[in-house]
C-alpha cells in the first residue's frame, strides 16, 4: 500500500538539504587539493610539480605535461581528492608537471599563440627536463591547451616530445556549418578589433557568457535543478559544488591570443591549412612525429568532433591513436564516468609509451 | 526510497517532476537549434556592437577622468603599473634565460662531452 512521503523524518532531511544547499551557494569547494611545488614561473605562468607518492623505482620515466587553456584553470584536472586526473596519474607512478598559464592582465593584452606555444612553453619544458632529469617528455594538451601543444609539436618535433595527447582538441576550422562558434564570430557580424580595442583582454564573463550560450537551457537551469533534485545525495552535491566553484572561476583571454583565435583559426583555418606562421616559424602539424592520442568527445558541443579527427590523417607519427568516447567537452575528464572509461585509457596508452628512457645518442 | 516490502512510497511530485523534464528537454532542443542559426548570430553581434558604441563616449570620459585624478592625487595609474609589469617580466625572462645557460654549462662540466651531444647542443643554440 502507498505511503504518504512526509513523516518527522522527513523535516530533519528537509532542515539538512537547506543547509547544503545555503553551503554550496555561499563558499567554494576545496578544488585542486594534490600537494605540488612551484617549480618555475614566468610573468603569470607557473610550472607545478606534484609530489611523488610513488617510490622512485617504480616512477615511469618519462615525465607527463598537463597544458589546459588560457580561458580556464586547470584545476578542473585536478577537481577534487578522490575525483582527480592528477591524483589518479600520480597514483600511477607518473612525474607530473602542470603548467598553469595564470590570469593575464593588462600588461598581457598582446600575449598570442606565438608567445604561449613558442616562448613560454620551450621554457617550461626546459626547466620540466632539468628538474625531471630526462631529455624525454609527454605532454597533454586539452582544449586550447591542445592547441597550443600542437603548435610546439609542429615547430619543436625534435625536443624530446615521446607522447602527445590532444584532449577534445579545437585543431581543424575548414566545417563551419558545424562549429557554432564559427558562425558566432563570422566576420560579418562580430568585430574583434572593437571588443578588443574596449577591453584589451576578452572579459571571462564574455567568455563564460559564450560557452554557456551554446546550451542555454541546460547550463543556466537544468544545472540548478539537477542539484536541487539531488539535494539529499551527499555525493551527488560534493561534486556539483566542485562543479560549480570551477565552472565559476573564469579567467580573461589575452587579447592578441582571442584575436588569432577568432582571425587565424575559426575564420581562416589557418593551422590545418599550413598557413599559421607564428614568431616567423611556420607550424606545419605534417612535422609532429611524436607518438599520438587524440581523445574526442562524441557529444561535444564546443568541440564538435569534426575539429578533432583530421589530426590524426595530418602528422607523421607512426604510432598513432584515435578514441573516441561518448560524452561532453569536459564530463569525459571530469565526470563521474571519467575514472572508469576515459583515464584508464589514457593512462593505459601513456604507460605502453612511457618506458625506458633513450640514451643520448 | 522503498519501503519495507520493497514497495516505492507514493510521490505526488513525481508527475510534475516528469512533465517539468519532458518540457526542459523540449525547450532545450529548441533553443539549441536557435543559437545555431544565422539570425541568433547577426542579432547577438548587433547587441554586443550597439552596447560598445553606445557606452564608448561615457567609458572614455570616465577613463580620462580617473587618470586626471589619479595624477592630481599623485598615485599611480594603469598604464604605470603596465609599464612597471612589462618590465619585471622582461627582467624575468633575462633571468629565466640566463638560468638556462648556466644549466648548459654546469651540464658540461658534469659530463664528459661526446661529438654527438656537442653536435645536438650546437643545433639547439643555433636555433
Amino acid at each position: 500500500m502507498a505511503t504518504l512521503p512526509w513523516n518527522p523524518g522527513d523535516l530533519a532531511q528537509a532542515e539538512t538539504n537547506i543547509r547544503r544547499l545555503a553551503k554550496v551557494l555561499t563558499t567554494r569547494a576545496a578544488i585542486a587539493q594534490t600537494p605540488k611545488e612551484v617549480v618555475w614561473a614566468l610573468n603569470k605562468t607557473k610550472l607545478y610539480r606534484y609530489i611523488p607518492v610513488v617510490a622512485e623505482s617504480e616512477r615511469k620515466p618519462v615525465p607527463l605535461l598537463l597544458v589546459f587553456a588560457l580561458m580556464n584553470r586547470p584545476s578542473i584536472l585536478d577537481l577534487r581528492p578522490g575525483h582527480s586526473f592528477v591524483e589518479f596519474m600520480v597514483k600511477q607512478g607518473y612525474d607530473v608537471y602542470l603548467l598553469d598559464w595564470g590570469c593575464p592582465g593588462p600588461d598581457d593584452k598582446d600575449l598570442d599563440f606565438g608567445d604561449y606555444a613558442l616562448d613560454y612553453l620551450p621554457r617550461a619544458i626546459r626547466k620540466l627536463k632539468a628538474v625531471s632529469g630526462s631529455e624525454e617528455f609527454s605532454m597533454l594538451g586539452w582544449c586550447i591547451g591542445a592547441i597550443l601543444v600542437t603548435i610546439y609539436a609542429a615547430v619543436y618535433p625534435d625536443d624530446g616530445l615521446r607522447n602527445l595527447l590532444l584532449l577534445t582538441a579545437p585543431l581543424d576550422f575548414s566545417q563551419k556549418d558545424a562549429i557554432t562558434f564559427a558562425n558566432w564570430v563570422d566576420e560579418r557580424y562580430f568585430d574583434v578589433e572593437k571588443v578588443l580595442q574596449r577591453f584589451g583582454n576578452m572579459p571571462a564573463e564574455m567568455l563564460e557568457y559564450g560557452a554557456k550560450a551554446l546550451k542555454p537551457v541546460e547550463n543556466y537551469l537544468g544545472s540548478w535543478i539537477r542539484l536541487w533534485d539531488n539535494l539529499d545525495n551527499t555525493k551527488a552535491v560534493e561534486s556539483w559544488h566542485a562543479m560549480n566553484t570551477w565552472v565559476t572561476d573564469n579567467i580573461p583571454m589575452p587579447g592578441g591570443a582571442f584575436r588569432q583565435l577568432i582571425v587565424d583559426l575559426y575564420r581562416n583555418d589557418r593551422l590545418m591549412e599550413g598557413t599559421w606562421v607564428l614568431k616567423a616559424k611556420p607550424v606545419d602539424v605534417s612535422r609532429i612525429r611524436a607518438n599520438l592520442l587524440t581523445v574526442i568527445a562524441g557529444d561535444d558541443h564546443i568541440t564538435p568532433p569534426c575539429q578533432s579527427e583530421s589530426i590524426y590523417e595530418r602528422v607523421s607519427s607512426t604510432d598513432k591513436e584515435s578514441f573516441h568516447i561518448p560524452g561532453g567537452h569536459i564530463g569525459i575528464m571530469a565526470g563521474s564516468q571519467a575514472a572508469k572509461t576515459t583515464w584508464p585509457h589514457m593512462q593505459a596508452w601513456l604507460a605502453a609509451r612511457s618506458g625506458h628512457i633513450k640514451t643520448p645518442a | 526510497m522503498a519501503d519495507s516490502k520493497g514497495e516505492k512510497p507514493y510521490d505526488p511530485f513525481e508527475a510534475l517532476r516528469g512533465l517539468r523534464d519532458a518540457g526542459m528537454d523540449a525547450w532545450a532542443k529548441a533553443m539549441t537549434e536557435a543559437i545555431h542559426t544565422d539570425a541568433y548570430a547577426q542579432s547577438s553581434g548587433a547587441m554586443l556592437d550597439a552596447y560598445l558604441t553606445a557606452s564608448a563616449p561615457f567609458y572614455e570620459s570616465l577613463q580620462k577622468a580617473i587618470a586626471q585624478a589619479l595624477q592630481q592625487l599623485n598615485l599611480p595609474s594603469r598604464a604605470d603599473f603596465v609599464s612597471l609589469s612589462e618590465r619585471l617580466t622582461n627582467i624575468e625572462t633575462r633571468l629565466d634565460d640566463m638560468d638556462a645557460k648556466l644549466d648548459r654549462v654546469l651540464a658540461k662540466k658534469s659530463s664528459p662531452v661526446t661529438p654527438a651531444v656537442a653536435a645536438r647542443s650546437s643545433r639547439k643554440e643555433a636555433r
